[in-house]
């Protein structure tokens, strides 16, 4: 009689185990805690490679523009790519933030942050990123960026991302502080080799408030992941 | 109100009319109901934060410097697109090959002319409601005026209804309802709205073609096309003055108002880029205000019921208890002596 009881059980348990672990090969989402070291962007023979940043005009879609142009660009062939330099720590850190320096600006208003990138001049003006528990632009608090791993996808949020320019903070975060996807935001997502460990992340977030109001910055970021150890 | 009369018994007054007192109580709460109505709890504050963000631009100092970074920017231009041009190509008179070989700086020259003229335009009509901003921001804060309307109507209203309920009350509330009134009639004399309060109309008139979100995206891109222009000056046309043999202090000679642009253009970024974020970012503060009734009518909100709750508060009189006849309503006034009913003490 037990045994006619404890079949079934067992059976249906190891089934349901199964079916909840997904087919075979997959694996469960995991962060990924460490550095997010960045390749530098270049621009080369009409492509652009590496980490890069644009900003897309209001009433612009992230596939097509109407895309800002950088005078600075080091990307002379489409000055609209504005090309990343890794910074002190290489490039973006999760589960921990890199935050703004003090004081995060020089006297022309150029951005001094240089832990994710180096500072990159903007139509004149040194623009820099960093991830504050407390946005500088929203004054919210924020999580430290966290980036997630299932097989070769990647997701996560990078909300605490704020771009510096000109003494003033632009939060530039997947969602947006409090959690939402404004205008043209788009979820951070990317893909990741783990044998190489090479991965590339990108996302979208629009400008809101200030200046730029209503232009959406679109982030490609890629390089090699090195975890905490 | 009690008083003694001649024979020494103590004498009170009731209202003349006490319907007269419910119009007045309906005055009262027609006053606290209009910020209500108006949606002023929630425009009002915005219409502070408005006021208060554009604070730190409105000053001569400050709006002469947009002018005279406009003019810096319409002398480097012109320049570089006259004395440059023929110093860069000579054969050409200075056009067909130059524009070929900095594009960047011919695209911008062609939108120059209307951006000048927009922008300037723009900072002509800033600086001509610089009076009307100072008025409207010499007025108390916008987030009071709710309170404003809320507080004395509930005075009036709480006055009158009290008048109602206990009439013997009335020779004292009469004369709290009289001084209300004149208060209220008073008070934007007292602020000088009359004054401001057009003042603050015509500011608001000014802005209205000014605070649209298509405004300010249209200054957004043009600041976009300055800055790619101003990069084509910086990066290309002035290396390209050096390459042809002239040095940093000589391009500043001959070109002064191309080295002028160059030199102020962070400084113009620092000046240009906050005004634009705080027009941006006040567009729908702008609005808010906007829907409130015009600011001209403002003080009337104050004097007409100000003036009718003194009138009727006057006009509803005072009435002796089992009298017959007409209510006494100028007695006192006459003779600053109640006129009063003997009465039980």
């Amino acid at each position: 009689m037990i045994r006619r009881t404890l079949v079934p059980l067992a059976l249906g348990a190891t089934l349901t185990t199964l079916l909840l672990a997904g087919p075979a090969g997959a694996t469960a989402p995991h962060a990924l805690r460490g550095t997010f070291k960045l390749s530098a962007g270049s621009c080369a023979d009409g492509g652009v490679t590496g980490s890069w940043f644009r900003m897309v005009y209001p009433g612009g879609t992230v596939a097509n523009g109407k895309f800002f142009a950088n005078p600075d660009s080091q990307c002379t062939a489409n000055t609209t790519y504005t090309l990343v330099v890794p910074g002190t720590q290489g490039g973006l850190v999760t589960g921990s933030y890199q935050s703004d320096p003090s004081p995060a600006f020089n006297s022309q208003g150029g951005a001094l942050a240089d832990n994710i990138i180096e500072p990159q001049s903007f139509t004149g003006i040194d623009f820099s990123v960093a991830t504050d528990k407390v946005d500088p632009q929203t004054n919210e608090q924020v999580p430290a960026p966290s980036i997630k791993q299932s097989g070769a996808n990647l997701t996560g949020q990078v909300t605490a991302w704020s771009a510096a320019w000109n003494k003033l903070y632009f939060n530039q975060g997947s969602p947006k502080p409090g959690g939402s996807y404004p205008g043209l935001t788009q979820k951070v997502s990317g893909t990741y080799n783990s044998k190489t460990h090479a991965f590339v992340l990108t996302w979208a977030s629009a400008v809101v408030g200030g200046p730029f109001n209503g232009f959406t910055g679109v982030w490609h970021l890629a390089g090699t992941f090195v975890a905490k150890r | 109100m009690r008083t003694t009369a001649d024979d020494g018994s103590v004498e009170q007054v009731t209202p003349g009319h006490p319907w007269l007192l419910a119009v007045v109580a309906m005055i009262g709460v027609g006053l606290m109901v209009a910020p209500l109505v108006f949606g002023m709890f929630s425009k009002a504050p915005e219409g502070a934060v408005m006021i208060s963000a554009f604070k730190p631009y409105m000053t001569v100092s400050r709006l002469d410097g947009y002018q005279d970074e406009l003019s810096v920017i319409d002398a480097g231009v012109h320049q570089t697109d006259t004395s440059v041009a023929r110093s860069l190509d000579p054969a050409s008179g200075g056009r067909q090959e130059f524009d070929a070989a900095y594009p960047d700086f011919a695209s911008f020259d062609r939108q120059w002319p209307a951006i000048d003229s927009k922008m300037t335009g723009l900072m002509d009509q800033v600086q001509a409601n610089l009076g009307n901003y100072l008025a409207v921001a010499a007025l108390p804060s916008f987030r009071l005026f709710p309170w404003f309307f809320v507080i004395p109507g509930a005075l009036v209203a709480a006055v009158a209804i009290a008048a109602l309920l206990r009439p013997s009350l009335w020779g004292a509330v009469r004369w709290v309802l009289v001084v209300l009134g004149i208060s209220l009639v008073a008070a934007p004399v007292a602020f000088q709205m009359f004054g401001r309060a057009p003042d603050g109309g015509r500011m608001m008139t000014a802005f209205k073609s000014i605070e649209t979100t298509g405004n300010v995206e249209q200054i957004q891109g043009y600041f976009g096309s300055m800055a790619v222009g101003q990069g084509a000056i910086r990066l290309d046309i002035v290396p390209a003055l050096e390459a042809e043999g002239l040095s940093q202090a000589q391009v500043a000679a001959q070109f002064p108002a191309v080295a002028r642009l160059d030199a102020d253009w962070v400084h113009i970024l620092n000046d240009m880029t906050p005004m634009i974020g705080t027009m941006s970012d006040n567009v729908v503060n702008y609005q808010a205000v906007a829907s409130l009734p015009p600011f001209p009518l403002f003080p009337w909100f104050f004097v007409i019921p100000g003036v009718l709750v003194t009138g009727l508060a006057l006009a509803a009189g005072v009435r002796r208890p089992g009298a017959e006849g007409e209510p006494d309503a100028d007695a006192e006034l006459s003779s600053n002596q109640p006129s009063v009913t003997k009465g039980a003490s």
